[in-house]
């Protein structure tokens, strides 16, 4: 079966939980750090509900995945807030949508 | 209301390094011509992990994949120029690059309004009759006579804090009770959607849509382009 688009967002949202657990030492952030995950899940959740069924365009895999890796590499938990924002935007840049 | 130089602090003197470095100023001339996923991609490198040039190439099928323009297009050799001088300023370590990340916003700034207007200045100070002087000069400004122009920048939709739209939305209540015009702004290398839910936070008493929010899909039109 192939990789749709739904598959590939739910692999980013996987990311960008990793990235929310290594924000989570800065407290002074946690309300920041929660309204970016609502607003960037939502979005993702948009495009999955609109193109989800979509195969995954050429490159795509390959690009989430790495994507997702580098996300795990994010120790830092001021870089990973940073983060919270750029992995949403790069996913949707795979997928030509804008962010 | 007047424009003058901003005396320099410690900070500023350390910080003109900085500026002056020739890596910032081919970063920021790049970025000027960059469509927004080259920009988009320049910030994924500039905060991100990863050395290798192939890992990032594969992040970003739309600039380097199979449907990408082939190498020997322009747009391609300006993404493979943004993703090299990114890496570079990644490679400067923790601290250094995050203030070389600060400084290329400014400077790409500066490049794009002086595509729209000018004169363009940086590290300026803007007096009112009567007030009290700003303590932080703002990071560009655009001086011209009846439609001037006050802007900071910041790498991040974090970096958007309370006395930063305070000080913006005080200088253009200050030119307004001058009887003049000041647009005040924020020029954020971020999504606008992120820069939006940290507005909603840390707005304060100030009005909606007293300070006026570049994020980074539109940031031609500081230059007065349709965003690329």
């Amino acid at each position: 079966m192939p990789v749709t688009i739904a598959d590939l967002i739910a692999l980013a949202l996987t990311g960008f939980d990793v990235l929310t657990v290594t924000a989570e030492p800065i407290e002074d952030e946690y309300q920041y750090v929660t309204d970016l995950g609502t607003v960037w899940r939502a979005r993702l959740r948009a495009v999955a509900d609109a193109r989800g069924t979509e195969p995954a365009p050429p490159g795509t895999v390959e690009a989430v995945t790495a994507l997702v890796e580098e996300a795990g590499r994010v120790t830092d938990p001021h870089r990973a807030i940073d983060w919270l924002s750029t992995l949403p935007q790069v996913t949707l840049a795979a997928f030509d949508e804008p962010a | 209301m007047r424009f003058m130089e901003a005396r320099p602090d410690g900070r500023a003197v350390v910080y003109a390094h900085i500026q002056a470095d020739p890596l910032v100023a081919r970063a920021a001339g790049l970025l000027a011509e960059a469509d927004t996923t080259q920009r988009l991609m320049a910030r994924a490198v500039m905060n991100g992990e990863s050395p290798d040039p192939a890992t990032w190439r594969t992040i970003f099928p739309t600039l380097f994949g199979p449907a990408a323009p082939l190498p020997g297009d322009p747009v391609r050799d300006r993404s493979e120029a943004v993703l090299e001088v990114s890496l570079l300023v990644a490679d400067r370590g923790d601290q250094t690059r995050s203030q070389f990340r600060g400084a290329i916003v400014e400077s790409l700034t500066e490049r794009l309004l002086s595509a729209r207007t000018g004169p363009v200045r940086r590290e300026r100070r803007i007096l009112f009759d009567g007030r009290p002087t700003e303590i932080h000069p703002y990071d560009v400004t655009v001086e011209r006579e009846g439609a001037g122009e006050a802007w900071d920048c910041k790498w991040g939709a974090r970096g958007i804090k309370p006395d930063v739209l305070h000080q913006l939305d005080d200088a253009r209540r200050g030119a307004a009770d001058e009887g003049e015009r000041l647009l005040a702004g924020l020029v954020v290398f971020d999504a606008r959607r992120s820069c939006e839910v940290r507005l909603v936070r840390v707005r304060g008493p100030v009005a909606p849509d007293s300070v006026k929010l570049v994020a980074l899909e539109g940031l031609d039109r500081l230059a007065g382009r349709k965003p690329a």
